[in-house]
């Protein structure tokens, strides 16, 4: 019997566990642990769960329901993103953001929902062998979750002051501007998209997907670190980990039986697991990539208020496909903490008068279809993730950076200040080529963040480049499947959620299909 | 293992400086300045009794994010409210400490005890704490334009100074900034989205 969950979800947290496992040890059985309960993990879970297998949901962050947000960025970076949102590349010049907590980044996303590019799916098919992602294929798929997760595309009210004036420029230039698809219910239009949604209006996985494996039976775990899958003659045989409470202390171990195990602790995670279980071929960890991006801020005439109304409200997709640059310019809000973080004004005097006149700030993200050049290892005590801005990629990042200053100057813009560590600013169009002219692709040059890492078990027919077969599984391994971003062959150049909510859906079908894996 | 990130053409110092790298949130930037600096890291302020004031930083922690503070953010003459006696952004940093892992916490502190000393004969290689104010501005502009370390660990320190003045709700007044809103507007909650129908 199913039962709505109409408010919150019963987790089982480190505290419970306290109480419960006294001895320090905690044992269950299952038909299948999903490992994560973000974009990828909490849609296979449902999935399975509604047909009728016994699943669990193991998730390595806290749970913090909705009501307990805070709306403030600084501290919702401590309590729900990774590495208390320093996660950053080996260089360190890379902010890796990604949420950790029950919903993993679904909870801390811009609700911003693209369908996987056609373009993109001719690669896959043409590169990876990966014959049925195609648009019929996927196109249920995509209405499935579009549907169960509200997408609709922004309303003139969510389209707030900064994407009014900056859709005004993009005209201006006759480049194409549309509105965002966004997974949002009655937006309450408080810009506070990145701490968490306090009134549930965003559709993540903590409101929908979630709640609704658990009405089918499904048990959620949070603050558990899984450190390890367990095999034997080849057979996954479960998983063994450990239950950690928010000060970092350990409460208990534990272990799960379980003859399939699902990996969607996201493109970090899910090749730290398989390597320190050592499985999976020489291709788990590589090919990632992250979708690099600038924050490209500007002061404008007149007050913008850039953290009134929804985050993010429209996009420029004059540039997406490759022969046409390779990029999409994305028109997004921010807060006071973020603006401290994106630009370089300057020191003392100019800074604070930078800060002073906040409001007057409009800015807007760059993201491009980057290689898949980086790679994430675990060292033995702790995981690396090298990548840096390639020389493939570093023209098409300032192809992008040109074209978002053009798009502010055309906006009205007096000043655009350039996402990078020395002070570098633009007033005036005929100034664009010398200004970025002068970046130079070297580690601490350019301020960059990625919302977006994916690609580190790479889907794909042949084993000698990918990791992950065509339905999900990974190669050489009959109940090890992989149902995040980790999968995708290559970078999307877009948003990536929907496309991983398709795909976790996807696999979760090539599961059931197999009698085996059936109830 | 193979590299399929070779990344930009760069120096054989800074390539020597690679295998240095660890993890946490300054990373290469911290451990390449203790390569480059005449300290070394086992002069850190291990065992030295934190100022009451502070419940993590140590005094000379203090010392060093004091003068930033006071370089950085010189908001009274601006009319805004100061950076430290109306806004407590040392304790605000200190809370912010509190929260870091121990490995966090410590590279930090490896990265200010250098910062205080990295040697730069413009400054007689006095200490960033001594210097007097416009001296102290222009040994952080020197930093912002100097190699890559000295870059990171520049925009790292910023970064945590600025965030802890401007993320305290008295700064935001002046800044026309609403901050949290849906309890102040009365925003009802939706709850969870009703299961779907098979």
């Amino acid at each position: 019997m199913t039962i709505q969950i109409n408010q919150g979800l019963p987790v089982v947290q480190a505290s419970d566990v306290r109480q419960a496992a006294p001895g320090g040890q905690l044992s269950l059985r299952a038909d299948v642990v999903v490992v994560g309960s973000g974009a990828g993990g909490a849609v296979a879970a449902y999935e399975l769960a509604r047909q009728g297998l016994d699943v669990i949901v193991l998730e390595a962050g806290p749970y913090i329901p909705s009501t307990a947000f805070t709306e403030d960025f600084a501290d919702s970076l401590e309590t729900l993103y990774e590495e208390h949102g320093s996660q950053t590349n080996k260089d360190g010049d890379l902010l890796i953001l990604q949420g950790r907590c029950v919903g993993g980044s679904t909870v801390v996303n811009g609700c911003v929902a693209f369908r996987t590019p056609d373009f993109i799916l001719d690669e896959w098919r043409r590169d990876f062998g990966l014959n049925d992602m195609t648009p019929d294929v996927l196109t249920p798929y995509f209405e499935r979750v579009e549907k169960h997760l509200s997408i609709s595309t922004n309303g003139p009210h969510e389209i707030a002051r900064h994407s009014q004036v900056i859709k005004a420029g993009a005209e201006k230039l006759g480049w194409s501007a549309k509105p965002f698809q966004r997974n949002v219910k009655q937006c309450a239009l408080t810009g506070h998209c990145l701490s968490g949604c306090k009134t549930d209006r965003k559709q993540s996985m903590l409101v929908t997907y979630l709640p609704w494996a658990a009405a089918h039976g499904a048990r959620i775990h949070s603050d558990t670190r899984v450190t390890r899958l367990l095999s034997k003659n080849a057979r996954v045989t479960g998983i063994e980990g450990e239950v950690v409470d928010r000060h970092g202390e350990k409460v208990a171990d534990i272990r799960v039986e379980a003859p399939r195990v699902v990996l969607a602790a996201g493109a970090v995670q899910t090749p730290v697991l398989l390597q320190r279980s050592e499985l999976g071929n020489d291709q788990v960890g590589r090919n990632f990539a992250c979708h690099p991006s600038f924050y490209v801020g500007a002061r404008y005439p007149q007050p913008i208020h850039p953290w009134r109304g929804a985050l993010l409200g429209m996009y420029v997709d004059q540039f997406m496909r490759p022969e046409d640059g390779g990029f999409v310019l994305e028109v997004g809000g921010l807060g006071v903490a973020e603006m401290c973080m994106i630009s370089e004004p300057g020191t003392g005097q100019p800074y604070v008068e930078f800060m002073e006149n906040a409001r007057y700030n409009a800015g807007i993200v760059t993201l491009i279809h980057d290689h898949n050049v980086g790679e994430v290892r675990w060292r033995g005590d702790h995981k690396t993730i090298d990548y840096r801005l390639s020389k493939k990629d570093f023209p098409a990042m300032m192809l992008s950076l040109k074209a978002a200053i053009r798009l502010h100057l055309a906006s009205g813009a007096e000043e655009v200040f350039l996402p990078t560590t020395e002070r570098l600013a633009v007033r005036d169009a005929a100034e664009i080529d010398a200004a970025v002219g002068r970046i130079a692709n070297q580690p601490h040059a350019l301020r960059m963040v990625s919302y977006h890492p994916q690609g580190s078990c790479r889907m794909g027919a042949d084993p000698a480049n990918s990791a992950v077969d065509a339905s999900g599984r990974l190669h050489g391994t009959e109940d090890v499947y992989v149902a995040d971003a980790s999968l995708l062959p290559t970078s999307l150049i877009v948003n990536p959620q929907v496309t991983v909510y398709a795909l976790a859906n996807y696999v979760a079908d090539r599961m059931l299909e197999n009698p085996r894996n059936r109830p | 293992m193979h590299n399929n990130n070779p990344g930009p053409d760069e120096p054989g110092w800074m390539s020597g400086l690679a295998p240095l790298s660890r993890r946490g949130f300054l990373r290469t930037a911290l451990l390449g300045a203790a390569a480059l600096s005449t300290g070394c890291a086992s002069l850190m302020r291990r065992g030295q009794v934190a100022p009451p004031r502070y419940q993590h930083l140590s005094e000379d922690d203090a010392l060093v994010l004091q003068q930033l503070v006071r370089v950085l953010l010189p908001t009274a003459e601006h009319g805004l409210p100061s950076s430290y006696s109306d806004v407590p952004t040392l304790q605000n940093i200190d809370g912010m400490v509190g929260q870091m892992s121990d490995q966090t916490r410590e590279l930090l502190g490896l990265g200010l005890w250098l910062f205080e000393r990295r040697p730069m004969a413009s400054f007689q290689f006095s200490r960033f704490s001594r210097l007097d104010e416009p001296q102290a501005l222009r040994y952080v502009q020197a930093m912002q334009t100097g190699n890559f370390v000295e870059r990171g660990l520049m925009s790292t320190l910023k970064t945590l100074v600025c965030v802890n003045y401007w993320r305290d709700a008295r700064t935001w007044p002046a800044l026309d900034y609403h901050g949290p809103v849906t309890e102040l507007w009365g925003v009802r909650r939706l709850g969870n989205a009703p299961l779907p129908q098979a």
